[in-house]
């Protein structure tokens, strides 16, 4: 029993120590104060619409209902994680593909219907991975993709693209291509999601 | 040993600031400070670390040995780190979201380990935990003033409330952080060197008074 009085037993006993200790006040204090999905959700709303609202999910990667929590991928565009319905807009949650580094960015995109026409009024950066210039995307930028007939656009195969100018999709950012087409591949998910699933 | 908490204080605030004066923690200083708001949040969470980190490490100074002693106090550390992570997304979420990478950077802070080092480990509970109080105070001052400078010149508001239509970019860009923070070490250089002179001259007056009373009594 001679190793006990050792000095690297002791370094041992007292990092395992604090480590288990420091382990289990983190796990009581994480299931207190996890933000729940749910939670989240209702930030997200309120960020975007500036008061609390109520909301139905279509879809949520999140959910814990299995019909409802599978994302949809457009190939080499992006995902659609999230869907719900805020009175009678249409809010997502998509990331674009095809950032800087094969990066992604996140964005919630508000759209409202007036009749059979879908229009995106609001786009706020949620996260992205991998990407450095992520500055130069002023909120200009994500003023851009405002106002647009998006089912009209979706018939017509207009999508953004981030390097290209037309008469309603002008909206490039020099500097940083790489980041502009991932946000321009996360608005236009909500395209093809308007245009398919709708 | 009495604990001199008039020096400690002086110390954390003015003497030895860690930002302004010993020029620690420069990475959130320079990244954070476009925002008063950020200056406060930033300042804040570190101040809850260091109080806590230093008390717990001073309590426990005795029983960690030396050979381990800095990855024990990173442990304890990243503990408050977690603790003040959690608690800012639970409770403040747009602080949370604006401090981003630089909360759980928390962990490798010079200022934290170093006054963990320095000072908590060879200091009684109370004076370490004022020592953790002094230290976030001069940290949170000194973060606050810069972000409320470079917001106002660089944004032309303070705390989110727009002032007027005026601004520079240049304060709230990265070369304007580093310039901000040399006019602020500068001033706060000049103002402190200024208060020393004062008090050495002060005392010198004093010294001269007593003399000359001592003089004039022998005579």
């Amino acid at each position: 029993m001679s190793f006990i009085k050792t000095t690297w037993f002791k370094c041992i006993v007292c990092l395992l120590s604090i480590a288990v200790i420091s382990g289990a006040s983190l796990s009581i204090l994480n299931n207190v104060l996890a933000v729940s999905p749910e939670m989240r959700t209702a930030r997200a709303i309120k960020k975007i619409y500036g008061e609390e609202k109520e909301y139905s999910v279509v879809l949520d990667i999140d959910s814990n209902d299995d019909t409802k929590n599978a994302p949809i991928e457009y190939e080499g565009v992006g995902s659609v994680n999230k869907v719900y319905e805020v009175g009678s807009d249409i809010l997502f949650q998509t990331t674009g593909y095809q950032g800087y580094k094969n990066g992604t960015i996140t964005l919630w995109i508000q759209t409202s219907q007036t009749d059979n026409t879908y229009s995106i009024n609001k786009v706020i950066l949620e996260k992205y991975e991998k990407q450095t210039l992520m500055s130069k995307l002023s909120g200009d930028f994500y003023g851009g993709f405002k106002l647009v007939d998006a089912t009209e656009a979706y018939n017509n195969g207009e999508l953004f693209t981030a390097t290209e100018k037309t008469a309603d999709n002008y909206n490039p950012v020099s500097g940083a291509t790489y980041s502009a087409t991932a946000a321009a591949n996360a608005v236009n998910c909500v395209f093809k999601y308007l245009g398919v699933e709708r | 040993m009495k604990t001199d908490f008039k020096k400690i204080a002086k110390d954390g605030i003015i003497s030895s600031n860690p930002t302004l004066k010993l020029v620690l923690g420069t990475c959130p200083t320079l990244a954070l400070t476009t925002a008063a708001m950020n200056g406060i949040g930033m300042g804040l969470a570190v101040s809850f670390v260091l109080i806590f980190s230093n008390v717990i490490i001073s309590l426990l100074r005795k029983a960690i040995p030396k050979e381990v002693r800095i990855p024990a106090f990173i442990l304890i550390i990243a503990t408050f780190v977690t603790i003040v992570r959690l608690a800012l997304d639970y409770f403040l979420p747009d602080i949370y979201e604006s401090l981003g990478l630089y909360l759980p950077l928390i962990v490798v802070n010079c200022i934290i380990l170093a006054r963990a080092e320095s000072f908590a480990s060879k200091n009684g509970v109370l004076a370490s935990a004022a020592d953790g109080l002094f230290m976030g105070l001069g940290f949170t001052l000194a973060l606050t003033l810069m972000g409320a400078v470079r917001e106002i010149l660089g944004a032309g508001a303070i705390f989110g409330h727009k002032l007027w239509d005026f601004s520079i970019g240049f304060f709230s860009s990265s070369a304007g952080a580093f310039f901000t923070y040399a006019m602020f070490i500068a001033l706060f250089a000049l103002i402190t060197d200024k208060i020393s002179e004062k008090t050495k001259l002060k005392k010198i007056k004093a010294e001269e008074k007593d003399f000359c009373g001592e003089t004039k009594e022998i005579a």
